[in-house]
């Protein structure tokens, strides 16, 4: 055991111990996302969304955060509701069916590349560490195989339940998720080949050489987005728990936590599939049109540019504030000075990010001095430099797949729930086949080119 | 020595649920035993050191077929008689049966030199593609048996679109309306 151990530097266990934190990450999305959803949804229907909310501190009055206090009111609602059993359930079954797909999503964020392979000197010698918390040649397939357990939460509930629309529902989740599912692999088949490895890491490493997987396949692509939000179940392919049919469809019979569960796993999953789409088209960590050794190179200057664009944005934060304060103070509304209080308090903390970025871009760019050793005929940077440029590559991920989320609401708010039938159609009839299509034409042009 | 310990743990689920898919009473339950079986089988191949084959497991198996058999147990009705009683007629063939097979299997594995490595990769993406897809003459030629397979299971799928479809001189008739 203690040879083990011995093996490698502390610093490398350290990273790859810390690296499990990402396994968080889609529970933390759950906290963005659904603020943000039920922003998006009050901007696309012309209204504000929940902002009557608030918490109460001392000088500043009613603080509402943009609307986020009611995600905490939610979270508090279903945390204390009664847990309720109907008569008549499966017991067991209706108790393990929620934990299944919120269980899977600790699992599934395990292969997907946070950040660029980090290697750097350490006690005069190179350390490397993957980015991915799970760095193994199957990559995307496990993440496939865990999405695919995940739909046995939502049979397992409405089969348990005993009631009609939820079994109608878990029937109609399982025949959707087993049919997009073969989309989704098939569509992705066209990268797999160009790149010629199913590790996310290669995928993405390829993409930074390369191009974008969005511009070397177009129609995988848009195969893939939509596989995969009929693959969450999100509206317009919502028919397992579409309202005016059947209730709420498999968790009609769930309330409180358990219900919370379902509907934090859906979200999760949202998450994690934004996360997959945004490595394997649209660049994952890479940075566009500059590449990790440019980055590595210039590190001061990369840091002091990511400092500036944050400026950049609490700055126009601010500006949106500021235009917002005068339009406010010429109306007659009543309760205008507790509102411009509350603004007090957001500009007064968006002034102190934007001096403090200011002041870390300065720093990075005058002070920061990346130590550069050779070693074994390889340019090798410091600690410090590995570090700075896995936190602009995490910061670049997480940029595209806020991105990603926004499709996901966009879409569920723009478009009407579809027909069952009609998405059995466009699912086997339709998408099956320019997946299949698009990975013929794919494989011929790469080997008339020479690829792969 | 680890490889051991989780070896042991994913063997001990493993048999506990193959066991528990014969005696539990529900077809539900059945294949949900079958599910859990079929995943710590997966862990097994992993730590053998063929990952590919475990996540194709957990893929095909555990992920798209065993979904299709519990959408199937969900839409007959057999999903609710748990009345099945456990050992009928067709016991007396099967349990001899399973018991000859197993005591079988589990001479040769006792009499076969196994030694348990877990660190020798056996089924790698790589290995695996180059044993089935060796297009070289030297190679085996298992390439044309995987397209022979592909033909079979299309076959197969249009002979039960065929047998599914009740009545084949209708076609035109079902569009007309």
């Amino acid at each position: 055991m203690i040879e083990i151990i011995n093996s490698r530097p502390w610093i490398e266990w350290l990273i790859t111990i810390a690296k499990f934190a990402f396994c968080f990450v889609p529970v933390l999305y759950i906290l963005l996302l659904i603020p943000m959803e039920r922003r998006g949804a009050g901007f696309m229907q012309d209204r504000q969304g929940p902002n009557r909310s608030y918490i109460k501190i001392p000088f500043f009055g009613k603080i509402r955060l943009l609307g986020y206090v009611q995600n905490m009111c939610d979270g508090a609602k279903l945390f204390f509701k009664e847990q309720f059993t109907p008569s008549g359930v499966n017991k067991f079954l209706y108790n393990l069916a929620p934990a299944i797909p919120f269980a899977i999503v600790f699992l599934s964020p395990c292969v997907i590349p946070w950040f660029g392979p980090m290697v750097f000197e350490w006690g005069g010698s190179v350390v490397r560490v993957s980015g991915s918390i799970l760095d193994s040649e199957i990559g995307v397939l496990l993440l496939f195989g865990f999405s695919s357990l995940s739909a046995y939460g939502a049979v397992l509930a409405g089969w348990a339940s005993k009631s009609k629309y939820s079994f109608l529902g878990a029937l109609r989740t399982s025949a959707t998720t087993i049919s997009y599912e073969v989309c989704l692999g098939l569509s992705l088949m066209g990268v797999l080949l160009l790149v010629g490895s199913f590790n996310l890491t290669d995928i993405v490493s390829w993409q930074e050489h390369h191009v974008w997987g969005i511009v070397a396949q177009p129609i995988a692509f848009v195969c893939f987005l939509i596989a995969s939000i009929a693959e969450t179940g999100r509206a317009p392919f919502d028919v397992a728990e579409g309202e005016p049919e059947l209730v709420a469809g498999y968790h009609t019979e769930y309330g409180a936590m358990q219900f919370g569960l379902f509907y934090m796993g859906e979200y999760s999953h949202i998450c994690i599939n934004s996360f997959l789409i945004s490595t394997l088209f649209l660049g994952g960590y890479a940075v566009p049109f500059v590449t990790t050794e440019t980055i590595q190179a210039h590190m001061g200057g990369s840091l002091s540019i990511l400092c500036g664009v944050l400026a950049f944005l609490v700055l126009a934060f601010l500006h949106l504030l500021y235009r917002y304060s005068r339009k406010l103070k010429k109306t007659n509304l009543t309760h205008k000075n507790v509102v411009l209080r509350e603004y007090l308090l957001y500009k007064i903390c968006g002034w102190v990010a934007v001096l403090v970025l200011i002041a870390g871009g300065l720093c990075a760019w005058f002070l920061f001095n990346p130590s550069v050793s050779f070693i074994g005929g390889e340019t090798v940077y410091g600690i410090g430099t590995a570090l700075g440029t896995a936190l602009i590559h995490l910061l670049v991920l997480v940029v595209k797949s806020v991105a990603f989320c926004w499709v996901w609401i966009w879409v569920r708010w723009t478009l009407p729930r579809f027909r069952y039938d009609h998405i059995m159609h466009l699912g086997w009839k339709i998408i099956l086949n320019i997946a299949l299509v698009n990975l013929v034409v794919t494989a011929i042009v790469a080997k008339l080119v020479g690829g792969n | 020595m680890l490889a051991l310990i989780y070896f042991i743990i994913l063997g001990v689920i493993a048999l506990g649920s193959a066991i528990c898919v014969f005696l539990s009473r529900h077809p539900l339950y059945g294949a949900l035993s079958l599910v859990l079986s079929m995943v710590s089988l997966a862990g097994i191949y992993g730590l053998l050191g063929s990952p590919f084959v475990g996540v194709v497991q957990i893929m095909v198996y555990a992920g798209a077929i065993m979904m299709l058999l519990t959408f199937v147990i969900m839409v007959l009705n057999g999903a609710r008689d748990s009345k099945t009683p456990m050992f009928d007629k067709v016991s007396l063939f099967v349990i001899p049966a399973v018991l000859a097979l197993s005591g079988l299997v589990g001479f040769a594995l006792v009499q076969a030199p196994i030694a348990f490595d877990a660190s020798a990769l056996r089924g790698s993406v790589a290995l695996t593609s180059q044993t089935l897809f060796d297009t070289s003459s030297k190679g085996q030629g298992y390439f044309v048996l995987f397209e022979v397979l592909g033909l079979l299971l299309l076959s197969a799928m249009v002979a039960a679109v065929l047998l599914a479809k009740k009545r084949l001189g209708s076609i035109n008739e079902g569009e007309d309306k």
